[in-house]
């Protein structure tokens, strides 16, 4: 027992080592924040398949390998990153190996919101201190630890009162270097009566193996509104672990698509939780999977306060040798009275190597709720695809166009209209390779 | 409203009387000697001696296993004697000659142990604390070749049985409480069916835990030939105490090809006072092999006694085209812990299970379903269909569901569904509107409920089901 626990506490040192060359931040806090960070990193292990929360997931081919922050940042052009622009987005903030890239970031003049990142904000930043993390627990979170350790450029989006902000906002991660470790962090305080819609989007210019760790925290005040979109399409050999913490202030509305098609081993923690009366949680997710990928989906919908509404529906498609995992709990507190959730994880397996592991949990503690909650598991219908076949399509064209639907579900639900195509696309691309 | 509800689930346990009988009680604690005294009591062979001590030296490796969704303060398992039994006045010929006092016991709990009077067309093998005190029927069975006894019996009379199949199901170290009762259980019955018989009567087996330092630790055994059925009844009561007894058993059913085995339970162990003060500690492994084609085994479950209940009543579907089921009711009040569900295990193709439970909390109980469906990827063709519903009654009480649906093959088909709701006020209005009082509303809405599992039982049984559930949740409507 006390073998690999020295090797993983190894590991983690590893990982730590460019911590100290972080510049100091001029924020005090900040600097205690990293250091309160850097001491939980020392006090956790890297968790294994014994953990519960982490039992269909063996990270072990991650600790095999060593990641560094990169120490020269690579230098693009606009010209290598334009095909992942998104043409509403009219303001970008894009990060390169974790790494702030202003040149190729644009803030629309009249966009109406504060966006910025975290080592250049020299505005708000009252506004920021009660917020940056403190919603995305680390003190058990050994990735959560390390992203706040390494805390240093972040994404920071402040939308005032009131302010409906209609143009959506892209950060995009791009990796671009092997062996590199990022620590993406974004931060999304929406102010009392806004709205706006946020897409977060990792992507690669390479295909070894590194290291992204996210963490995104955001916070609703009162009838705030969020839409918020998550496309992880990493390099195939990249390992993917990112957190994402929402907290839900009274009447506020937050619905969150999160796309995983890349890497080698993802894992997404979404966690939301609801601090007042009347809230609206719409969670949707699509993993879309081949080869020899692992895609594993934490989410824990904290109805701790009456009146809450949620309804998430998770999607897997899952081919070749791929693993999808779900885990899915709804926690209704002690007097979260009058909650309706509702929640379904349907499983798509192409493939006879392909294999699935859901978990759809409920935690109920009011008894004048409805909850519901639905899971499925299984391969394409027979008779679905003999009725198209008698319409005249052939069987992989009958097959391709049912594997299509099933994912554009959740696609369709992308309030960006440039985006869904996009997404769309990739996913009849891969699914019609699958077959 | 909530208040007339609460006070609806309030009664109190009938079975919680103490029979005064002398009783030969080992001293407490557990050790190799301990097992060995067991044994030797028993007259057991020296196989079975080496099973117990294997199973003991396994135990004591293990970790007591806290991963369930219950609370309790640990258990000193040097506290508890592991041996006690009635004292037998003399070698016993027939029923004529059984303890009075335990015959009194019997019939107050309703389960007669004479033949003439015991419930028409069901054996009944009675279990009191650690020994087999009566089997009713034996002869009759005999007569088609069922083998229905105690288990210290078979032991002695058919060990070719018995070791054949002992263990071979649950392993003596499958878990914690399996190895415990491996290495220590008493007694238990054992269930033969031959070849192409169908079990003409019901056999039931009857456990009463009566002794306040003991826990009762016992191991059945069912044995389904080829083209067999057998339907078996458990029940189980115990008296009051404000201390809490372990009840660790381990159920071991086999069906071979084209077999049937219907289990079914009524578990109606003290559960401890408004309080939470007393009661049984219910760790049950439960487990059937379906190891022949065709093969079926079906678990029905009405659960309502115990203060902490663990059990997973499991099927592991190895023939081909074989069937699991699971049908359970799980009712809990006051500070009463469940934690139960199934695990269906596909190997086979074509293999198909079916899940329904049905979870009531009430007062400040916890109330989980834990249930795990896995398809191997040799499991072509396989189906499952899995439905859980829960029920809250008050505002303290907490329902969970926790399944986990592992799938390594892409011909099977899986589906889950769950949902949790309340007796509404606008159910009770509806029924108000048709002239019907809350409190026979609330048994209706119950029962209606319950319905799909209580289909399941055979008729004596749901019926006492039934008055179980209503006796649970009568009184004070106004």
């Amino acid at each position: 027992m006390s073998a690999p626990a020295t090797t993983t506490a190894g590991y983690l040192e590893s990982l730590l080592a460019g911590q100290p060359q972080l510049p100091a931040s001029p924020l005090a806090w900040l600097n205690t924040l990293r250091a309160e960070a850097v001491d939980r990193v020392g006090a956790l292990t890297v968790p294994t398949v014994r953990d519960e929360e982490w039992r269909f997931t063996d990270i072990s081919p991650l600790t095999k390998l060593s990641f560094q922050p990169v120490s020269a940042p690579t230098s693009l052009q606009a010209a290598d990153i334009e095909r992942f622009y998104i043409e509403e987005a009219t303001t970008r903030l894009v990060f390169v190996d974790g790494v702030y890239a202003p040149q190729l970031s644009s803030v629309a003049a009249d966009a109406g919101v504060v966006v910025t990142n975290l080592a250049a904000a020299a505005t708000d930043l009252a506004a920021i201190a009660p917020h940056l993390g403190q919603h995305a627990a680390f003190h058990d979170d050994v990735f959560a630890a390390l992203n706040t350790a390494f805390l240093h450029d972040a994404a920071v989006l402040v939308v005032p009162r009131n302010v409906a902000v209609s143009a959506p906002v892209h950060l995009l991660f791009i990796a671009t270097q092997k062996e590199a470790a990022s620590y993406p962090r974004c931060l999304l305080l929406a102010e009392s009566g806004c709205a706006v819609t946020v897409i977060e989007d990792y992507v690669a210019l390479q295909e070894e193996a590194y290291f992204t760790n996210a963490v995104t925290e955001i916070a609703l005040a009162d009838n705030a509104r969020v839409n918020h979109i998550r496309v992880q399409r990493e390099g195939a050999q990249a390992f993917h672990i990112a957190n994402c913490a929402v907290s839900l202030a009274r009447a506020s509305h937050f619905h969150s698509v999160s796309v995983a098609l890349g890497a080698r081993i993802s894992r997404y923690n979404l966690n939301t939780l609801q601090t007042a009366e009347g809230t609206e949680c719409i969670v949707d997710g699509l993993a879309l999977i081949a080869n020899n990928q692992l895609a594993d989906t934490h989410t824990c919908i904290d109805h701790a306060q009456p009146h809450g509404v949620s309804r998430q529906q998770h999607k897997c498609i899952a081919g070749g040798n791929a693993h999808a995992v779900f885990n899915g709990k709804i926690m209704v507190r002690p007097g979260a009275q009058r909650t309706d959730s509702s929640q379904s994880s349907h499983n798509l397996l192409l493939s006879g190597r392909a294999h699935v592991d859901t978990k759809p949990q409920l935690e109920i503690f009011a008894d004048d709720v409805k909850c519901t909650h639905g899971a499925t598991v299984g391969q394409l219908d027979s008779e679905e695809v003999f009725y198209l076949r008698s319409r005249g399509l052939s069987e992989i064209v009958a097959r391709n166009m049912l594997t299509y639907a099933f994912g554009a579900e959740i696609i369709e639900r992308i309030p960006v209209a440039s985006l869904k195509r996009q997404l769309g696309q990739t996913v009849l691309e891969q699914t019609s390779s699958q077959t | 409203m909530s208040a007339t509800l609460q006070n609806l689930v309030n009664q109190p346990y009938k079975h919680g009387f103490v029979t005064d009988i002398e009783t030969d009680v080992a001293p407490k604690g557990l050790s190799e000697q301990t097992i060995r005294m067991i044994s030797a009591k028993k007259n057991e062979p020296e196989w079975l001696l080496e099973f117990r001590l294997n199973a003991y030296r396994s135990w004591l490796k293990m970790e007591e296993p806290t991963w369930a969704n219950v609370k309790y303060t640990e258990i000193d398992f040097q506290a508890i004697s592991y041996y006690a039994a009635p004292k037998p006045k003399a070698k016993l010929k027939s029923m004529d000659e059984v303890d009075p006092e335990l015959l009194r016991t019997f019939e107050k709990l309703g389960v007669p142990l004479h033949e003439r009077a015991a419930l028409a067309g069901v054996a009944v093998d009675v279990i009191f604390d650690s020994v087999s005190v009566a089997t009713t029927y034996k002869e009759k069975l005999a007569e088609v070749g069922i083998i229905f006894c105690a288990m210290s019996e078979a032991v002695q009379h058919h060990p070719e049985l018995v070791q054949k199949y002992l263990g071979s199901v649950v392993p003596v170290g499958d878990n914690f409480y399996a190895a415990l009762n491996s290495a220590v259980f008493t007694d238990g019955s054992f269930c033969y069916i031959p070849k192409g018989v169908k079990c003409p009567m019901d056999l039931s087996t009857y456990f009463r835990i009566n002794t306040q330092e003991s826990g009762q630790f016992e191991r059945t055994l069912i044995i389904a030939e080829e083209g067999a059925s057998v339907s078996y009844l458990e029940g189980c009561t115990a008296p009051k105490f404000d201390t809490n007894q372990l009840h660790a058993a381990v159920v071991e059913l086999i069906a071979l090809d084209n077999a049937d085995i219907k289990y079914s339970t009524v578990q109606n162990w003290y559960a401890g006072d408004e309080n939470g003060v007393g009661g049984i500690y219910n760790f049950v492994t439960k487990r059937g092999l379906a190891k022949g084609v065709n093969s079926r085994i079906s678990w029905t479950q009405v659960e309502t006694g115990s203060a902490i209940t663990w059990k997973y009543p499991s099927c592991v579907l190895l023939g081909e085209n074989s069937v699991g089921e699971f049908y359970s009711v799980a009712l809990t009040n006051h500070h009463q812990q469940a934690d139960t569900g199934t695990k269906m295990i596909h190997i086979g193709k074509n293999t198909r299970s079916t899940i329904v439970s049905k979870g009531i909390s009430a007062g400040h109980s916890n109330n989980s379903y834990r249930g795990l469906v896995k398809v191997t990827p040799t499991a072509a063709g396989a189906r499952n269909y899995s439905q859980c519903d829960s029920m809250l009654i008050g505002d303290q009480s907490g329902a969970h569901t926790f399944p986990y649906i592992q799938v390594r093959n892409n011909t099977a088909k899986v589906e889950h569904e769950a949902s949790t709701s309340k007796i509404g006020e606008d159910q009770l209005f509806y029924f108000a509107q048709r002239g019907i009082g809350a409190e026979a509303a609330v048994s209706m809405i119950i029962n209606g409920f319950c319905k799909d599992v209580f289909q399941q039982l055979p008729l004596e049984f749901a019926v006492e089901a039934t008055n179980l559930l209503s006796f649970k949740l009568e009184g004070s409507v106004g």
